[in-house]
C-alpha cells in the first residue's frame, strides 16, 4: 500500500511539476541560445560577451541537423532566443520557413554583401575554409608523401588512409561535395569522387569526424574544416593544414533572432556586439581559430590570411535545392564503386 | 488465454471493486497513452503526411531506394547477430557465475557488468584505439599494417560488448531463480552433466534466454552510439540512417517513415517471443526450501567456461582501460603525460549537465521502475480488459528507436495543452516512460516462475490484494526489480538519441556533452565525462545493494555474489 501510495505520490508530483512550468517572461539581462557553435568555443565567446554587458547567456550545444529539426519542432514557442552558428545556408532554411525575425542595424551594414541577408534575417559570424589535416607521422609510417591538390588524393599510396564525412549528414561533406562540383563540374566530381572511394578509410557520420581520426593516427588525412585542425597544432599535435592548390569551398556560420522570443532585446545586443568589433576580435583573442568576418579584425597566430587562400564561392540557395538529388547520386555512384 | 469479452467485462469488474488497483490500471493507462503514444501518433502523422495530406510517399521512395533496403538489411543482420552472441556471452558468464566452481567470481561478475554501463561514443572510439589503424591491439601488439575497423567487424564486436551484459544479467537473474535441486536430482538419478544441461537446465533457462534475445535484438535495432561512429556510410544502419535523414537532410518525414520500419522486426520479435515463451512456462519458485550440491559442471566444460569468460574480459578490461588513459592522458594516442587538464575542462564548462544528469536520472529511475513491476504484476496476475494493449504499449517506447521518441515528445508537448519542451519534466517522462519495459519484462520473468499458489494462500489467509502484494509478491520479485532500477538508471544516464532532442540550456545532459565534445574533438574532454559518469553509476549501484542488503537481506544479481 505504502509503495503504491509513493508510486502515484511522484507520479502526481511529475505532473505538477508539469502544469508549475509558469510563464518564463523575459529579462534584459539574459539570452539563451541553441549553439552550433561547439561547446568550447560558444562558451568562450558567451562568457567574453557576459563581460562586456553583463547580459547572462545560457546556451545548449545542438549541432546543425539537430537544432534545425528542434527549432523546426518548436515552432511558434521556440525554447531559445538565438540560433548562433550553423553555416548561413541553414539560415537561409530558417528564414523561408518562418522561423526568425530580421533585425537591421548599423553593425548589420559593416557587413560584407556575402557575409549577411540583406532583409537582416541573418550575418555571418566567422568563416572556415575546407582543408586537408595530415597527421604527419602517420603518413610518414604509411610511407606516403604530402599531398597537395584534390588530384593528388587519388594516388594508390593513400589506399584506406583518408577519411571524409558523408555529405548525407554533415554540412562539411557538403560543402567539400558542393566546392567540387565548382571546381570540376557534377558528373566529374561524381567520378573524382568514385575514384577516391578506394582510399577512403570510412565516411564519418559527423563532420567534424575525420579531425578525430587524425588526431589519433587512424587516419593520415582528414578532410574538413580547419579550426579542429588548427588546433591540434596549437596542441603540438603532428598535424599539418594543406589547402588544395584547385582552391576549396568555406562556410560561413550565421546567427539568427527565432520568432517569438522572450529575450528579444538581448538578442539584438549580442547579434552587434558579435559583429562589431568586440566580438570579432574575440575569435582570435579566445583562440577559437575561425576566421572573422569583419576585415578589420586581428587573426589568431599560424593562420595563414583568408586573402591568401583560394576560395571557390558556391550558390547556397541552388545547393540547398539540389541536395536531395545530389546526395542521393552520390550514394548511387560514389558508395557503390570500389 | 483465449476468453469470451463477457469474462474479460467480468474480469475488469472485479476490478473495480478494489478501489485503488483500479485507480493504478486507469493511471496506468493515461500514463502510456499520453506518454507513449500520442508523441508517436504525432510523429506517425508526419511520416505519413506532405503537404498534399495523407500519403505513402516517404515510406514508397524509403523502400524505393537500394541503399535504404541494405541499411535495413544490415540493421536485421547487426541485431540478429547481436542478440545471438551476446545471448550466448551473457549466458557462458551467467552460467560459469551460478553453476561453475571457478575462481575469481566477483570479478568476473563486475567485468561482465560493467559494459552495461557504456557512455555513447567513447567505447566506440575506445574501439578504434584499441583495434583501429594506430590501435593498441592491432598495430602495437599485432603489428598489423592495415588495420580497419570500420563497418561490419568493428560494429559487431562494439554491439557485443556493449549489450551482453543485459543477457547476463537477465540470464543470472533465471539461473538463480532455478533451483539447483532439480539438477541435483537428475543428477542423483544417474542423468550425465550434460543430458542434464540440456534436459533441465537449458528448457528452464529458455523463457529468459528469449527474452534477453528479444531486449538484445530490440536495443541492438535502436542503437546509434556505436553505429554513428563505426558503421561508416559503406555499411548503413537504418538507425543512424533515420537519424540523418532528419538531421543531415531535414527530412522528418522520411527519417520518421525509416524509422517506422525498425518498428515492423521490433514488434516481430516482440510477438514471436511472446508467443514461444507462453508456451514454456516453468515454475520453479514453489516457497520450499532450495539448496544445491553445486557439481553440475564438469571440469572440462568448466575450463572451457573459465576461458571464454577470460577472453572477454580481456577485451572488456582493455576497453575501459583505453578510456580511463584518454581521460588523464595529454593527447590520446599522441602524448600520454598523465594530467589532470580534462577533468579540470570538465568542471569548469560541464559541471552543471553532471548535476543535471544525477537529478534527472535519481528521480526517473524509481518511478520508472516501481512501475514497471506494478505493470507487470498487473499483466501477469491480474486480469482486466487492455492488459495486452498495456503490456504492448509500454514496450513500444522501448522499440521506437530514441531519435523518433525524442523527436515526438517535442511535437507533441511544445503545443497547448502540454507545454513541456525546454522543462526538467519532459527529460523526467521520457526517462520514465521509454525505461518502463525493462523492469516489466524483468518482472514478468520473474513473475512467470513464480507459483501463484503462494498468492493465492496469503489470499485464503485473509489478506487483501495489496497486502499479498507487498509482503509476499513483492520480496519475491525485489532481485528483478532492483536489477531493472539499476538497468534503468544506467540506460538513463547513457541514452543519448533522445535526450538529444530535450536537453534545453537549463536542463542540459551529460551524454549530450560527450556527443558535444566528440564532435569538437575534445577526446580527453569526452574521455574525463565518461569516467566521471561511470562513477556515478558505479556509485548509485553502491548505493542501491547497500540499501537492498539492509532492507531485505537479500542481493541483487549486480555486483554481488
Amino acid at each position: 500500500m505504502k509503495k503504491i501510495m509513493i508510486v502515484i505520490f511522484s507520479m502526481l508530483l511529475v505532473f505538477s511539476s508539469v502544469f508549475a512550468q509558469g510563464a518564463n517572461e523575459g529579462d534584459a539581462n539574459e539570452l539563451v541560445a541553441y549553439s552550433s557553435v561547439d561547446e568550447e568555443n560558444a562558451a568562450k565567446l558567451f562568457s567574453a560577451f557576459t563581460a562586456d554587458t553583463g547580459i547572462e547567456v545560457s546556451f545548449v550545444h545542438l549541432s546543425t541537423g539537430p537544432a534545425l529539426a528542434r527549432i523546426q519542432a518548436e515552432k511558434g514557442r521556440p525554447q531559445a532566443d538565438i540560433w548562433f552558428g550553423a553555416p548561413s545556408e541553414n539560415h537561409v532554411s530558417a528564414k523561408n520557413e518562418g522561423l526568425t525575425v530580421a533585425y537591421k542595424s548599423p553593425a548589420l551594414d559593416a557587413l560584407g554583401k556575402d557575409f549577411k541577408d540583406p532583409e537582416g534575417f541573418w550575418r555571418c559570424i566567422y568563416m572556415n575554409p575546407l582543408a586537408f589535416g595530415i597527421n604527419t607521422k602517420a603518413l610518414a609510417k604509411a610511407g606516403a608523401s604530402m599531398p597537395t591538390s584534390w588530384q593528388d588524393l587519388l594516388k594508390p599510396e593513400y589506399e584506406n588512409l583518408i577519411q571524409v564525412p558523408t555529405p548525407q549528414a554533415s554540412g562539411t561533406a557538403k560543402a567539400q561535395v558542393y566546392g567540387l562540383i565548382e571546381i570540376m563540374g557534377e558528373d566529374a566530381a561524381m567520378a573524382y569522387m568514385a575514384a577516391l572511394n578506394t582510399n577512403i578509410q570510412t565516411y564519418t557520420t559527423s563532420g567534424t569526424g575525420p579531425s578525430k581520426g587524425v588526431n589519433v593516427g587512424d587516419a593520415a588525412i582528414g578532410v574538413q574544416f580547419t579550426p579542429a585542425f588548427f588546433n591540434s597544432i596549437s596542441q603540438g599535435l603532428p598535424v599539418e593544414v594543406v589547402f588544395p592548390s584547385e582552391g576549396v569551398p568555406a562556410e560561413a556560420p550565421a546567427v539568427s533572432i527565432l520568432k517569438g522570443v522572450k529575450n528579444e532585446q538581448a538578442a539584438k545586443t549580442f547579434i552587434d556586439w558579435m559583429t562589431g568589433p568586440k566580438g570579432q576580435n574575440a575569435l582570435s583573442q579566445q583562440n577559437t581559430f575561425f576566421y572573422p568576418v569583419l576585415a578589420t579584425a586581428e587573426l589568431a597566430q599560424g593562420m595563414p590570411s583568408f586573402e591568401s587562400l583560394k576560395i571557390i564561392p558556391y550558390d547556397t540557395q541552388y545547393y540547398s535545392d539540389n541536395n536531395e538529388r545530389i546526395v542521393t547520386r552520390w550514394v548511387n555512384e560514389v558508395l557503390t564503386a570500389k | 488465454m483465449k476468453q469470451s469479452l463477457k469474462a474479460q467485462l467480468r474480469d475488469t469488474k472485479m476490478l473495480t471493486k478494489d478501489p485503488l488497483l483500479f485507480s493504478m490500471v486507469l493511471l496506468i493507462f493515461v500514463s502510456l497513452i499520453l506518454f507513449i503514444l500520442y508523441p508517436l501518433i504525432k510523429v506517425a502523422l508526419v511520416a505519413f503526411s506532405d503537404e498534399n495530406g495523407f500519403t505513402f510517399k516517404n515510406f514508397r521512395e524509403a523502400f524505393g531506394f537500394w541503399y535504404y533496403r541494405k541499411a535495413l538489411f544490415n540493421s536485421l543482420v547487426m541485431a540478429s547477430l547481436t542478440a545471438i552472441i551476446g545471448s550466448i556471452v551473457g549466458f557462458i558468464f551467467a552460467y560459469a557465475l551460478t553453476r561453475a566452481k571457478i575462481p575469481g567470481k566477483k570479478f568476473f561478475n563486475l567485468i561482465a557488468t560493467i559494459p552495461i554501463i557504456s557512455p555513447p561514443f567513447i567505447g566506440a572510439l575506445a574501439i578504434i584505439m584499441l583495434f583501429g589503424r594506430n590501435g593498441f591491439v592491432s598495430s602495437t601488439i599485432l603489428r598489423l599494417p592495415d588495420a580497419n575497423i570500420y563497418g561490419f567487424k568493428g560494429l559487431l564486436l562494439a554491439q557485443v560488448i556493449t549489450f551482453f551484459p543485459v543477457a547476463y544479467i537477465t540470464m543470472r537473474g533465471v539461473l538463480e531463480s532455478i533451483s539447483p535441486t532439480l539438477e541435483d536430482a537428475a543428477m542423483d538419478l544417474g542423468g550425465n552433466r550434460f543430458k542434464i544441461f540440456y534436459k533441465v537446465t537449458l528448457p528452464l533457462a529458455i523463457p529468459g534466454l528469449a527474452s534477453s534475445m528479444l531486449v538484445l535484438f530490440v536495443e541492438s535495432l535502436a542503437d546509434f552510439g556505436n553505429p554513428m561512429i563505426l558503421a561508416g556510410s559503406e555499411y548503413p544502419i537504418l538507425s543512424v540512417q533515420a537519424f540523418l535523414e532528419i538531421t543531415g537532410m531535414y527530412n522528418l518525414g522520411k527519417g520518421a517513415a525509416l524509422a517506422f520500419i525498425l518498428l515492423i522486426p521490433s514488434l516481430s520479435a516482440y510477438v514471436i517471443q511472446k508467443y514461444y515463451v507462453s508456451k514454456k512456462q516453468y515454475i520453479t519458485v514453489t516457497g520450499k526450501p532450495t539448496d544445491s550440491s553445486n557439481s553440475v559442471v564438469s571440469p572440462a566444460a568448466r575450463n572451457i567456461l573459465f576461458v571464454v569468460a577470460i577472453f572477454f574480459s580481456i577485451i572488456i578490461i582493455l576497453i575501459y582501460a583505453s578510456i580511463l588513459y584518454g581521460a588523464v592522458a595529454t593527447s590520446w594516442g599522441n602524448n600520454s603525460t598523465p594530467t589532470l587538464d580534462h577533468f579540470r575542462y570538465v568542471f569548469r564548462v560541464g559541471f552543471e549537465s553532471v548535476k543535471d544528469t544525477i537529478i534527472i536520472a535519481g528521480v526517473s529511475t524509481p518511478i520508472s521502475g516501481i512501475l514497471g513491476m506494478i505493470i507487470a504484476f498487473l499483466v501477469v496476475r491480474k486480469r482486466f480488459i487492455g492488459k495486452r494493449f498495456i503490456e504492448v504499449t509500454s514496450m513500444l517506447s522501448f522499440a521506437v528507436p530514441g531519435t523518433v521518441v525524442g523527436i515526438g515528445y517535442i511535437l507533441a508537448f511544445n503545443s497547448a495543452p502540454l507545454y513541456l519542451t525546454g522543462t526538467l519534466a519532459i527529460l523526467l517522462l521520457n526517462f520514465i516512460f521509454r525505461y518502463i519495459p525493462v523492469g516489466i519484462q524483468g518482472g514478468i520473468a520473474v513473475l512467470q516462475q513464480i507459483d501463484p499458489s503462494i498468492e493465492e494462500a496469503a489470499i485464503d489467509l485473509g489478506a487483501d490484494s495489496n497486502t499479498t502484494f507487498r509482503k509476499i509478491t513483492l520480496p519475491l520479485m525485489v532481485p528483478a526489480f532492483f536489477s531493472g532500477l539499476i538497468f534503468a538508471f544506467v540506460r538513463g544516464m547513457t541514452a543519448i538519441s533522445a535526450a538529444i532532442f530535450l536537453v534545453s540550456a537549463k536542463w542540459n545532459f551529460m551524454t549530450v556533452q560527450i556527443m558535444s565534445q566528440v564532435e569538437s574533438g575534445r577526446i580527453g574532454a569526452a574521455a574525463a565525462f565518461s569516467v566521471i559518469l561511470v562513477a556515478i553509476i558505479l556509485v548509485a549501484m553502491i548505493i542501491i545493494k547497500t540499501i537492498l542488503r539492509l532492507k531485505y537481506q537479500t542481493t541483487t544479481s549486480l555486483l554481488s555474489n
